[in-house]
């Protein structure tokens, strides 16, 4: 009895043909259940049913992929990496030696989905429904799945240590991962404006710093596969031939691991340190590796014309102080080409701004998050590349205006596909365009970036919404003071109940 | 296998200067003729210039990417001549070079079996290749990978592109039977045909496809001319 199926745990909808087949299967699960405890047994489950895997491919699948597999479904123009042609049968992520990938190496793509792309991951969908539609997917390629998958031999793990790491990044500089990756890894290397998929599609390198969007995952194991038998139908290609000892692999593997942390750590609040010093306008400075970075994730715009569904900055770590003058925001993110300029037309400048109210709203009401509107205005602090730091007022994402009349210094640096800025101003200010900003309060901030060298500009930028920010109280010597006498005092009420008390019980 | 032997034993005989006059083509079965194939090409030729952006010591300031190649007297350089139902031809192993961050040749000429990629640049190249009968492969070739041997058993023409250097574009050609690639003036010589009725095919990387039948007449040239369209 191969075909056993436990009834569907999701309770999904499901359409009255595959409804009757299901009850057949569970009278076959009845009558296994009772004539073997075995086949209880969750590990099985129902065989792949191409036929079944359609219908659940029109539901899901469809819309990106398009009815006849070759990923020119209606929403596939808005995607980018661009929905899989299945048509060929060439798929990025396998865990074999050859181009076949294995059943399950495709439930897996199903099952989770691919970080920093569209494909959700769909483990709402009851596991047999997903095993169909990967045999549902193998039919628009029959041919190339005739070569059985073979199985790829890893060489020996080598675990993590510095010396491992150390000879990872003498093999990363050997076999020059620097040309399509960058130096630091950060996608910015000099081949990348040129490579193109299979399709003619253009093609991204992976940001070896952001291992969260790897696409065939973040693992160690995940990553030496990748390394060793390379991503099909992308310019990635197989090293396990071509690095100088097997085991390089692994030291490479782990030389990019030392790259990046294993998760962005999102910040909920922005803490704006309290300092004593002067503020460094140089984000290269010393000081700045002494504040603690605020992790702040960034979503496209896709509320007006023209969206961007793409968006090149997905992250801002942000490093904010305040002294009795100034208050400071160093912010650091990759981009992965310096653009000053641009040409107006396909590239523009890169900037980037902090949003605030106005004022300090005194309810919860806040100005609309996409840069205001018209009865609303925003408050920005704004940089762009060739322009430097300003002050502007904004009525939503096209209607900007310069404030006149501020104070603002900054500098920025941009080194290995990464910016590093600092934006300052004074900590209070006169008017009613600009925020003053005092200790203690939650202060809305929002954030906006754009990538102009992928043609970011206007509302085609990354975005939050609404964060707060909150600038620490000033620290002063009473905090060694008051809770040890807070303490005391308690322990002498305590005393004297006690004291009350057992006088009374003698009484 | 005795006739081959006999034959190669003669060959040695008669001097190794023959033989180096021979060149690279391949030598087919003894007994046959020589058919010398001519391609024409009345359209522009199509050689972009690209500025270098990287590697510039290795790989010139400026670099051509040669589609169409045509030399004196119209005729098409880089198509391949071949009689590929000719029997008893002999094994060529292919041998392509990337060096100055081109393929060296442009067309690489090899029966079914192995080939034999260099890279002498002393760079990071990737051999990316775009088949079908054959297995596709992207296999990195860092510097200190000298030479790779792969195998392409079927017979295909292949196209070979470097992702790190995106102007990279070479050809294999996996031809059974005899063939030959045209030199600047459209010409190749395919020696050693067997007499009697052959198929002779000529192929360009962007002109397509052609063939004539030939009646070769052993020890004669025999002369065939194609006039390849633009498309």
């Amino acid at each position: 009895m191969a075909v056993i199926n436990l009834g569907d745990p999701y309770g999904f909808p499901q359409t009255p043909s595959s409804r009757g087949v299901d009850r057949a299967f569970r009278s076959i699960a009845m009558a296994s259940l009772l004539l073997s405890a075995a086949a209880a047994a969750p590990g099985l489950v129902a065989a792949q049913d191409a036929n079944a895997g359609k219908a659940v491919y029109e539901r899901k699948c469809l819309l990106c992929h398009g009815d006849k597999g070759d990923g020119k479904g209606p929403a596939a123009e808005l995607l980018l990496p661009k929905p899989r042609d299945f048509t060929k049968g060439i798929y990025k992520i396998r865990s074999t030696a050859n181009k076949t990938p294995t059943d399950q190496d495709l439930l897996r793509i199903v099952t989770e989905g691919m970080p920093g792309t569209s494909m959700p991951a769909w483990e709402v969908l009851p596991e047999r429904d997903r095993r169909n539609v990967v045999a549902y997917i193998k039919t628009f390629a029959a041919d190339a799945f005739k070569e059985p998958p073979k199985k790829l031999d890893l060489p020996k793990e080598v675990s993590s240590s510095e010396a491992s790491i150390k000879r990872g990044k003498e093999m990363f500089e050997a076999i020059e991962c620097h040309k399509c990756h960058g130096v630091d890894g950060r996608a910015d290397g000099p081949s990348r404006p040129e490579l193109k998929d299979e399709w003619g599609h253009p093609v991204a390198p992976a940001n070896l710093a952001k291992r969260w969007n790897f696409r065939g995952g973040r693992s160690r194991t995940e990553i030496a596969t990748r390394l060793a038998n390379g991503v099909l139908g992308t310019p990635m290609p197989a090293f396990l031939d071509s690095v100088e000892k097997p085991e390089d692999i692994w030291h490479l593997t782990n030389y990019i691991v030392s790259l990046g942390p294993d998760s962005p750590q999102p910040a909920t609040l922005v803490t704006v340190s309290a300092v004593k010093d002067a503020i460094p306008d140089d984000p290269a400075a010393d000081f700045w590796k002494k504040i603690a970075p605020n992790n702040i994730l960034l979503e496209g715009q896709v509320i007006v014309d023209p969206r961007n569904f793409n968006p090149a900055i997905d992250l801002v770590s942000v490093r904010a102080v305040y002294n009795d003058k100034e208050i400071a925001f160093h912010l650091t993110w990759d981009d992965p080409s310096e653009t000053t300029k641009g040409d107006g037309k396909a590239t523009f400048p890169d900037a980037i701004s902090l949003q605030f109210a106005p004022q300090q709203p005194t309810g919860t009401e806040r100005p609309y998050f996409l840069m205001g509107d018209a009865n609303e205005g925003v408050y920005l602090l704004r940089w762009e590349a060739g322009k430097g730091v300003s002050e502007v007022s904004a009525n939503g994402p096209t209607k900007l205006s310069a404030i006149a009349g501020g104070e603002t210094a900054g500098k920025a640096v941009f080194k290995n596909g990464q910016y590093t800025l600092v934006m300052k101003r004074p900590l209070t200010a006169a008017g009613e365009q600009r925020p003053s900003f005092r200790p203690g309060v939650f202060t809305p901030v929002a954030f906006q970036a754009w990538e102009g060298g992928a043609g970011e500009s206007g509302p085609k930028m990354s975005l939050t919404s609404w964060y707060y920010l909150r600038l620490e109280e000033p620290q002063s010597n009473r905090r060694f003071f008051i809770p040890p006498a807070v303490a005391l005092l308690t322990f002498a009420v305590l005393g004297m109940i006690v004291r009350a008390a057992r006088s009374r019980a003698v009484q | 296998m005795r006739k081959t032997f006999v034959a190669l034993t003669a060959m040695a005989l008669v001097g190794s200067a023959v033989m180096l006059a021979a060149g690279p083509r391949l030598a087919g079965a003894q007994g046959g003729g020589t058919v010398e194939v001519e391609v024409k090409y009345n359209g522009q030729p199509v050689v972009e210039k690209l500025k270098v952006n990287k590697d510039t010591e290795k790989c010139g300031q400026e670099t051509t990417v040669e589609k169409v190649v045509v030399g004196s007297n119209k005729g098409l350089a880089n198509a391949v001549a071949s009689a590929p139902n000719a029997k008893g031809a002999k094994a060529v192993k292919g041998v392509v070079d990337q060096h100055g961050c081109k393929f060296n040749p442009h067309v690489v000429l090899m029966t079914p079996g192995e080939i034999e990629i260099k890279n002498s640049d002393d760079i990071l190249h990737n051999i990316h290749t775009y088949s079908t009968a054959n297995a596709a492969i992207n296999k990195a070739q860092p510097k200190f990978k000298k030479t790779m041997t792969e195998k392409f058993d079927k017979p295909e023409m292949i196209k070979l592109t470097c992702d790190v250097h995106s102007w990279m574009l070479g050809w294999v050609a996996v031809v059974p039977g005899v063939a030959a690639v045209t030199d600047n003036n459209g010409v190749a010589k395919l020696e050693n045909v067997p007499a009697g009725k052959q198929k002779i095919e000529v192929w360009h990387e962007t002109l397509g496809k052609q063939d004539k039948e030939v009646d070769v007449k052993a020890g004669q040239t025999t002369k065939v001319s194609f006039e390849m369209k633009g498309k």
